[in-house]
């Protein structure tokens, strides 16, 4: 096995670990917020090591040349709108969890702002 | 089956945890829960597309990055208003 074909497969097992890892989180923690926590955590390790991986495979020769290809770029492109948009929505979700729970997002009396 | 097709396979029996607290949780739980099928399932799209050397259906996981996203802030937005 070459050193390339072993760093990607090294990458796939990390980034499906970690992926793997997160739904386990999803399923033990109880709160909203918690489970939240974990969902995010996805959008950070598991894409961008599977997506290395997929950019390696598509762009990397094995003689060492590089070369850009349209499968690379998406893969790349994927992997980053995963990391790029998903915090917005990691944010929207717990603006409507405090919502449920409290009716507002002001901060109750003795409870500190964040920041 | 090449490491890309096993990695795709994990990613997709990962969503049915997904699936059972989306079932069973309250209902903002079970939008935590569609997001992370939504990353998991763009990333099994992905390894699906390499897996089979079918460079054309990279844009398929590009589209269901992008759907999941917004799909995920209208229901944010409507439970969030619904409390």
């Amino acid at each position: 096995m070459s050193p390339l074909n072993l760093a990607v497969d090294a990458l796939l097992g990390v980034g499906v670990a970690a992926e793997l890892l997160c739904v386990a989180g999803l399923l033990l923690m109880r709160s909203v917020y918690d489970r939240l926590h974990y969902a995010a955590t996805a959008t950070v390790l598991g894409p961008g090591a599977i997506g290395s991986a997929i950019v390696m495979r598509e762009c990397v020769s094995p003689s060492g040349g590089v070369e850009l290809t349209s499968g690379g770029l998406e893969a790349l492109c994927g992997a980053l709108l995963l990391f790029l948009l998903n915090p917005v929505l990691t944010h929207a979700i717990a603006r409507a969890a405090r919502l449920q729970e409290r009716g507002t997002l002001e901060p109750r009396a003795g409870e500190r702002r964040a920041g | 089956m090449n490491a890309y097709q096993y990695a795709a396979t994990a990613l997709l029996i990962g969503i049915a945890p997904c699936a059972l607290v989306s079932l069973r949780a309250r209902a903002v739980d079970g939008l935590v829960a569609l997001t992370l099928a939504g990353t998991l399932a763009t990333l099994a799209l992905l390894c699906l597309a390499e897996g089979y050397h079918r460079g054309p259906y990279f844009a398929v996981a590009l589209v269901c990055a992008v759907l999941t996203w917004i799909g995920g802030l209208v229901i944010a937005r409507f439970l969030g208003n619904s409390s």
